[in-house]
C-alpha cells in the first residue's frame, strides 16, 4: 500500500491532508477531533491580537442546485487570547506528537511584533509557522493580511523577521488578490521562507438579496467584501500553484496547495502540479471532518493503481507539462466526432457550435428519416465546446488528427523574424 | 465562404508559387493579415517577386510550416 507519510519542508505528518487555518482549526477540541478523524496536520486558526467578529459571517453560493460551489466569509482571525490558544496547542501536540501542528500568525508589519509572537508560539512546540499574508477582509483594512501580502517588500521583510526568531520551518501563505503571485512568492523566497502556501481567499461579494437589496451576508443592513473559497476557486488556485512550481527563480520551494479541494482527486491534481501537502477548509465545513477518510483511501488506491510508492513519486510530475502559450504546438489538431449510437439528439452541441463557436455541426436527416448530427471535421477547430456542453458521456469524442511536425508560436515568430533579418542583410 | 474553402483557395495559390520555384522571402503581418513575399531568381539572375495576402488562420499556419522547413533546408 502506498506510503502517504509526508515530510513537507521538514514538517512531518502521517499524511498530506491538513486542515487549513480557518474556523475548523479554531480550538484544541476541533483540531484533536480532526486528528482522530484522520487528518495528518492542522494549521491553527490565525493567532494575533484577539479580534472582534460580527454576527452573520458566511455565505454559500449555489449553482444549479449544487450547494456550496463557493463559500464567502467575513470572519477574522482568532478572537481568543493568545495564552488560551497556546495552552490548547500544547495539549494537542502532547496528545498527537506525530501530527503536524502549524501555527498561522498575523501581526502588524513590525520586527519586534514578529519576534514576540514567533518566540511565544514556538515555545509550546508547534511544528512550523504559516505567516498569514493573505486574509483579504477586515485585517487588511488594518494593514495586515492581504494588505501586506500584496507588497513584495513587506512580504520579504516580514518573512525575514519571522525567520530571525523561528527555530521551526516558516511557510508563507500568499494572497491570490494580486496580478502575479510569483512576485510575492519570490519575495517570500528572498526573505528566507522554507515553504509557501496558496491560495488564501479571493475578494468577493456573495450576492445581493433582491427583496431587501441587502448584501449577502449583511450585518444590520450593511455588507463588506469577504474572502471566497470552495470548489469554484480550484482552477484559479491550481494555476497559481503550478505557476509557482514551474518558476525557476523559486528554486523548487515546497508548496502547500489549497483552494477548493474536496476529494482525493482534487488533492492528487494539486500534488501533480507541485503541492507537497494540501490544505482543506470548505469541504470540511460542508461535510465534516470524516471526509478525510475517503481522501486517504482514494489517494492510496490511486497511487497503488499507478504503482506509486511514496508521495515523491507524484508531487510535481505534471509541472513539466505546464508551459507558456507560446510554446504550445500550433499544428496539434483535435476534432469532434459524434457517436450517433449514444447521441440523444438534444442538439445542444449544434446550438453551442452554431451560436458561439465555429458553425461546424450539421443537423442532418438520414434516408430512413432519422435525424442525426455530424461534424464537418475540416471546419472544426477542436475547441471542445460541443463535448463540454454534451449531457451524455461518450456521445462526443475529441479525436487527435495527425497534422505534421510540431510548430509553436515562438518557433513561427522566430522564423518570420529571420526573414526580415535576411531582407535587411540583403539590402 | 467557409473557412476551410478559403484555406484551400489560399493554399493552392501558395502551392502554385512553390511549384514554380518561388520561396518565401519576407513576411509582414498587420491588422489585415499576412503579406507574404515570394521570390525566385530568373534567367537574368534577378529576383522575381510575388506577394500573397493571406487572410485565413490555417493558411497562416501553412505558410509558417513551409517557411520553417525552407529555413531548415537552407
Amino acid at each position: 500500500m502506498a506510503d502517504l507519510r509526508t515530510n513537507f519542508a521538514g514538517i512531518k505528518a502521517p499524511n498530506p491532508f491538513w486542515l487549513a487555518s480557518a474556523p475548523p482549526t479554531n480550538t484544541g477540541y476541533q483540531v484533536q477531533r480532526a486528528f482522530e478523524a484522520g487528518w495528518g496536520g492542522a494549521v491553527w486558526k490565525t493567532l494575533g491580537d484577539p479580534i472582534l467578529n460580527v454576527s452573520s459571517r458566511f455565505a454559500g453560493t449555489s449553482y444549479n442546485g449544487k450547494q456550496v460551489m463557493g463559500f464567502n466569509n467575513i470572519e477574522l482571525i482568532s478572537d481568543r487570547p493568545l495564552e488560551v490558544n497556546l495552552q490548547e496547542i500544547y495539549e494537542t501536540k502532547k496528545k498527537y506528537p506525530d501530527h503536524a501542528v502549524i501555527a498561522s500568525l498575523m501581526v502588524e508589519p513590525q520586527q519586534e511584533k514578529w519576534h514576540e509572537i514567533v518566540k511565544k508560539v514556538q515555545d509550546v512546540g508547534v511544528d512550523g509557522f504559516e505567516l498569514n499574508f493573505g486574509c483579504p477582509h477586515g485585517m487588511a483594512e488594518r494593514g495586515m493580511g492581504a494588505a501586506s501580502g500584496q507588497v513584495p517588500e513587506l512580504v520579504e521583510k516580514q518573512t525575514m523577521w519571522a525567520k530571525e526568531a523561528a527555530e521551526v520551518p516558516v511557510i508563507v501563505k500568499l494572497t491570490p488578490n494580486i496580478t502575479d503571485i510569483t512576485a510575492t512568492a519570490l519575495a517570500a523566497v528572498q526573505g528566507g521562507a522554507d515553504a509557501i502556501s496558496m491560495i488564501n481567499t479571493i475578494n468577493s461579494l456573495a450576492g445581493v438579496d433582491l427583496d431587501s437589496w441587502n448584501t449577502i451576508p449583511h450585518v444590520a443592513g450593511k455588507g463588506a467584501h469577504g474572502g471566497y473559497c470552495g470548489p469554484a476557486v480550484k482552477p484559479i488556485a491550481l494555476n497559481m500553484v503550478a505557476e509557482c512550481a514551474r518558476d525557476p527563480e523559486l528554486n523548487n520551494i515546497p508548496i502547500s496547495g489549497m483552494g477548493g479541494i474536496s476529494t482525493w482527486s482534487d488533492a492528487a491534481e494539486y500534488m501533480l502540479m507541485g503541492a507537497g501537502s494540501v490544505q482543506v477548509c470548505t469541504a470540511a465545513m460542508h461535510h465534516g471532518f470524516s471526509i478525510v477518510e475517503d481522501m486517504i483511501d482514494g489517494l492510496q488506491n490511486y497511487m497503488d493503481e499507478k504503482k506509486l510508492e511514496t508521495l515523491d513519486d507524484i508531487v510535481g510530475k505534471s509541472v513539466p507539462k505546464y508551459s507558456d502559450w507560446g510554446d504550445l504546438d500550433l499544428n496539434y489538431k483535435v476534432v469532434a466526432r459524434i457517436n450517433n449510437d449514444v447521441c440523444i439528439n438534444c442538439n445542444k452541441c449544434h446550438i453551442a457550435c452554431e451560436d458561439t463557436s465555429h458553425q461546424c455541426i450539421d443537423m442532418l436527416t438520414a434516408e430512413d428519416g432519422t435525424d442525426y448530427l455530424e461534424v464537418r471535421e475540416e471546419d472544426c477547430v477542436g475547441c471542445n465546446l460541443c463535448s463540454i456542453v454534451c449531457p451524455v458521456d461518450g456521445a462526443i469524442d475529441m479525436v487527435e488528427i495527425p497534422n505534421g511536425e510540431p510548430m509553436t508560436w515562438n518557433d513561427r515568430q522566430a522564423a518570420i523574424k529571420q526573414t526580415s533579418t535576411s531582407a535587411t542583410e540583403l539590402a | 465562404m467557409a473557412s476551410y474553402e478559403e484555406f484551400l483557395e489560399e493554399k493552392s495559390k501558395i502551392d502554385e508559387l512553390v511549384e514554380k520555384g518561388y520561396r518565401i522571402g519576407k513576411v509582414e503581418e498587420n491588422l489585415s493579415g499576412a503579406f507574404v513575399d515570394f521570390e525566385r531568381p530568373n534567367e537574368k539572375k534577378q529576383s522575381e517577386k510575388k506577394q500573397l495576402h493571406i487572410l485565413n488562420p490555417d493558411t497562416r499556419k501553412y505558410f509558417s510550416n513551409l517557411l520553417i522547413a525552407q529555413q531548415k533546408n537552407k
